[in-house]
């Protein structure tokens, strides 16, 4: 289509040589023609001037001879005859070459003036009829009466001639000259006329060669671009086709669509049937829209593209063997513009079916790795009670992971800083996952430990780098709760009905009489109280290790705490064990320099109260200032500078409880001892339990927890 | 030539009218919901209209169609957080002219009412 | 599984806001994971979803904090409504940006906004994470409750 403006002006220019050979030659043609006529009168009258040029002599010399018989009284009708007959001629052939028109020489025009003289004295002579003589037998032959008038008129006409014959004669032979000439000068005129008529022909005839010539090239090069269209449409992986007005497809498409839409009648087809059967009628309908609104000239190119619905089209063909396939396609479309808007729009399809498969697969794998549980469970020969204590441990150390991830962070360093504490944890649960050959936690540990060995290396952290760790960390729990759930059926089958384990029956308060195995068994795989103090004083010693602290932890009582609080007490303790192991204990420095024991204590104590239980956390660190609480809490608009001023130290305290006031920044650098404080209150409001603190700056903190005797569900999972 | 502003959160109202800086715009006035906004629209027979998509009673594309219908030639601008491809598409088929996604700056706000009024 | 992309969708769209609204880009902190029932500020704006998966996401934000975010919004109205529209906006930026990448697979519904306590519906297979949002000298946080 692009060409046929060229082929219209190709063909014109065509036309154009022939028409003006056809003029030229045409004209050549007549104007030869014309002189051609021309030059054969002219040699007509040629011939006759140089015949007539003879004539006067001829005149003068007959008069003379027939002067000469009337003198001799010899017969002159012969020369009388000769003379008529000349004269008629002359005069006849002088006559015509004036009459044909081609001669309008001033010699003509004086010769015939001068045979206009000739006229009255020759006249009398060529019409004498009589007899000249008389004849006697005296005198013999004597001239007549008639005879002496007429041998009169001759003398004169032979004087006359005589006289002018030379005049005329030069008139004609000039006459016949100016013809000669006339005709030398057409011929050379029809010469060069032949010869511009030649040259103009070839002129004409190599201007049509070369415009022949052209134009072959132009079409080869045509031909060969519409042959690399074509290859291009057959190769290219893309599918191209073109839509008009009406939504219907052109002739022109892509051979990529075959395949990706399964069909071959692609033009006439308009885009809604194109996409009938494939997509659900809502995309469909969405689609139609979308393809209406491209010929609608109220949005711009870059609006029409950002609300392109066929970004990532899927759709669901036959797949020619009697089942159905599933395909992604993009689309994406350009107006083609024309004189009078938008002319056409372009539309390239690609089948982006494995890049998206290929993320959705290594979605699956992710998820599908939970799957293999089963099975990895079934291999497990591991002893129960050793991997209640492994699990109980690893969740304790995930906790931990979790309250170092709460400190709040905002710059590179306060991020830098919970990468060791968050490597020993995870490696330590490694290390025990390994021995027990609980491979697929161990993976899953590894992975995490490994997303904490690369944002060492990373340049800048933030948190974002954290956010994959989270879900990792997340993962991991969940899977740690899978393995419990799984461990406790595995047992259960295991056992049977008549094995019920005393220890967890005597964990578990009023059990029911009768209960089947299958749901009791998963008991003893609950988090138990016993289990508390291994794991307590494990993470302690990891604590010391990781702040460069020295401190003795002290336990009572942890073995009397019902199973329903044991998840709550020991979130809230390992939360509390690290305040205290990270803000709370001074360095032994520190410590020897206030006059300090070198190792601190942090003690715990667990005990039944009057109306349900106490938990009492104390350590002697630094303990907490209420004026930098208040401070804080008035910086950040939690407080009005009244209300702080008007706070009793209590009061104050309970500050470190709000929800929220912990974890804000800002406030953690004043008063880190309160970090995830709100946390643990929340889950012992939860439990319908009350907390409180008491304080001595430089001296100690304690944590005193109350919960109710008959809570029967934990809040914590 | 009049503008209305249809959005249920104060502060996007507040927003638009104090960022439009077109001195051929006359603010004629700001709805909170689509039954508000046909109301005011009968009242004031605005040119222009900036159209939330979210909205209680009636949203914002039912409103779109309704205003068409009222008077064909209104310009009307989608500002919306739903930023999916056939909410876009479904507006602009009722009759929207341009789609502003939220959140915006006011560059992209005169932006978009500068492409709605050309 | 809750997926890290799904994660950062809704961070994004949190962190979008405060770009583009406010001018001044919010950072993300130390995100961890939920233990028990989540700590809100006086704002709440709420999306819920279902389909593909089910459970809120929510944006907590203390009031100094909005109040700033106001101020550079150059608002000068500081009053409760404003207020729970601010959060309700930010909540729809982040319905928006959801719907925008994840389609058709959510449902999502038209923000709500709670000032106060608020209980996260437990379900079983509940994943709950607090990516804590700085801003300024603030914090707020983005509460994400999805199965």
């Amino acid at each position: 289509m692009l060409l046929s403006g060229t082929d219209r002006r190709r063909q014109l220019i065509t036309a154009g040589v022939g028409t003006v050979l056809t003029l030229v030659m045409g004209l050549v043609l007549f104007v030869g023609f014309r002189i051609a006529t021309e030059m054969r009168a002219n040699i007509a009258a040629l011939q006759t001037a140089s015949t007539l040029q003879t004539y006067p002599d001829d005149i003068t010399r007959q008069l003379a001879s027939l002067r000469d018989r009337l003198e001799a009284r010899a017969y002159s009708g012969q020369a009388l005859e000769d003379l008529r007959g000349t004269v008629r001629r002359f005069d006849r052939q002088l006559k015509e070459l004036n009459a044909t028109g081609y001669v309008h020489s001033q010699e003509l025009t004086r010769a015939l003036q001068l045979w206009q003289e000739y006229g009255p004295v020759i006249e009398p002579v060529v019409s004498f009829n009589g007899q000249p003589y008389v004849d006697s037998d005296t005198a013999g032959s004597t001239l007549s009466r008639d005879g002496r008038t007429h041998y009169a008129e001759v003398k004169r006409a032979q004087l006359f001639a005589t006289d002018n014959s030379r005049t005329l004669q030069v008139q004609l032979a000039t006459l016949a000259t100016s013809l000669q000439r006339d005709a030398s000068g057409a011929a050379a005129r029809l010469r060069t006329l032949l010869s511009i008529g030649v040259l103009a022909a070839l002129v004409l005839a190599a201007a049509a060669v070369w415009f022949q010539f052209t134009r072959a090239r132009h079409e080869r090069a045509a031909r060969e671009a519409q042959d690399q269209t074509r290859d291009i449409l057959m190769t290219v992986r893309e599918g191209f086709f073109l839509l008009d007005a009406e939504y219907r497809i052109g002739s022109v498409w892509s051979d990529a669509l075959t395949h990706m839409f399964g069909r071959k009648d692609f033009a006439g087809l308009t885009f809604e049937e194109l996409l009938k059967n494939l997509v659900p009628a809502s995309t469909l309908a969405t689609a139609t829209k979308y393809i209406k609104l491209l010929w609608g000239e109220r949005a711009h190119e870059n609006l029409m593209k950002s609300i392109n619905p066929l970004g990532q089209l899927e759709i669901t063909m036959d797949n020619g063997h009697g089942g159905k396939e599933t395909r992604y396609l993009q689309f994406d479309f350009h107006r083609v513009m024309g004189p009078a808007g938008i002319k056409q729009v372009l539309c390239a399809v690609g089948d982006i079916t494995s890049s998206v498969l290929l993320a959705r697969e290594l979605q699956e794998s992710q998820d599908n790795a939970n799957a293999q549980l089963d099975m990895m469970l079934a291999m497990m020969h591991v002893d129960p009670l050793q991997l209640v204590s492994f699990l109980d441990g690893a969740e304790t150390g995930l906790k931990l992971v979790n309250t170092i991830l709460k400190e709040p962070a905002r710059t590179d360093a306060e991020f830098r800083k919970k990468l060791s504490g968050l490597f020993r944890e995870l490696h330590s649960i490694k290390g025990e996952a390994s021995a027990l050959s609980l491979s697929s936690i161990a993976s899953r540990v590894h992975t995490l430990e490994d997303i904490v060995s690369e944002l060492k290396k990373k340049a800048e952290l933030s948190g974002n780098d954290f956010l994959p760790m989270v879900l990792k960390l997340d993962e991991l729990l969940a899977h740690l709760r899978s393995v419990r759930e799984m461990a406790g059926r595995l047992t259960a089958l295991k056992e049977g009905a008549h094995a019920a384990p005393a220890a967890a029956l005597a964990a578990v308060p009023a059990p029911a009489p009768v209960q089947p195995a299958a749901a009791r068994a998963p008991q003893q795989f609950a988090r138990r109280a016993e289990d508390l103090v291994p794991t307590l004083h494990a993470l302690a010693e990891r604590l010391a290790q990781d702040q460069g602290k020295r401190f003795k932890l002290k336990l009572a009582g942890l073995g009397d705490v019902p199973a329903h609080y044991v998840g709550t007490v020991k979130d809230c303790l390992i939360q509390m064990l690290r305040n205290s192991a990270v803000h709370g204990i001074e360095s032994p420095e520190i410590r020897q320099a206030l006059t300090k024991q070198d190792v601190g204590v942090v003690s715990v104590a667990f005990q039944k109260a009057a109306d349900g239980f106490e938990l009492v956390f104390e350590d002697d660190g630094a303990g907490i200032a209420p004026d930098t609480l208040k401070a804080a809490a008035v910086r950040r608009q939690l407080v009005s500078e009244d209300e702080a001023a008007a706070m009793d130290t209590r009061t104050a305290m309970a500050l470190i409880f709000r929800p929220g006031f912990s974890t804000q920044d800002g406030i953690s650098m004043d008063a880190g001892r309160g970090v995830g404080m709100d946390v643990v209150a929340r889950s012992v409001y939860a439990l319908g339990g009350k907390i409180g603190v008491s304080t001595h700056p430089g001296r100690y903190t304690r944590f005193k927890i109350s919960l109710p005797a008959g809570a029967a569900s934990s809040a914590v999972a | 030539m009049k503008l209305m502003i249809v959005d249920d959160s104060n502060i996007m109202r507040r927003r638009i009218e104090r960022s439009q800086q077109f001195e051929e715009l006359e603010l004629v006035g700001t709805a909170g919901n689509g039954v508000e906004a046909i109301e005011l629209f009968k009242r004031t027979d605005p040119d222009v209209v900036t159209m939330d998509l979210t909205m209680p009673r009636m949203d914002g594309i039912e409103c779109i169609s309704l205003l068409v219908a009222l008077k064909p030639e209104v310009r009307i601008l989608v500002v919306s957080a739903l930023a999916d491809k056939a909410t876009a598409v479904e507006a602009m088929e009722k009759g929207a002219n341009g789609f502003l996604n939220k959140p915006f700056t006011d560059r992209q706000l005169n932006e978009a009412i500068a492409e709605l009024m050309r | 599984m809750l997926h890290e992309q799904e994660l950062k969708t809704f961070v994004e769209g949190t962190t979008s806001f405060f770009e583009v609204a406010a001018q001044q880009p919010a950072s993300i902190g130390s995100p961890y994971l939920l233990e028990g029932t989540p700590a809100v500020h006086e704002y709440t704006g709420i999306i819920n979803i279902s389909g593909k998966r089910e459970g809120v996401v929510m944006f907590t934000a203390p009031k100094a904090m909005l109040t700033v975010l106001l101020m550079k919004m150059q608002e000068n109205d500081f009053s409760h409504e404003t207020m729970r529209d601010l959060v309700g906006e930010v909540a729809n930026t982040i319905s928006g940006n959801a719907r925008r990448d994840f389609g058709r697979e959510f449902v999502i519904s038209v923000p709500s906004v709670l000032s106060g306590q608020l209980k996260i519906p437990q379900k079983p297979g509940l994943r709950s994470f607090i990516i804590p949002i700085n801003w300024r000298s603030h914090s707020a946080k983005l509460v994400v409750s999805l199965t």
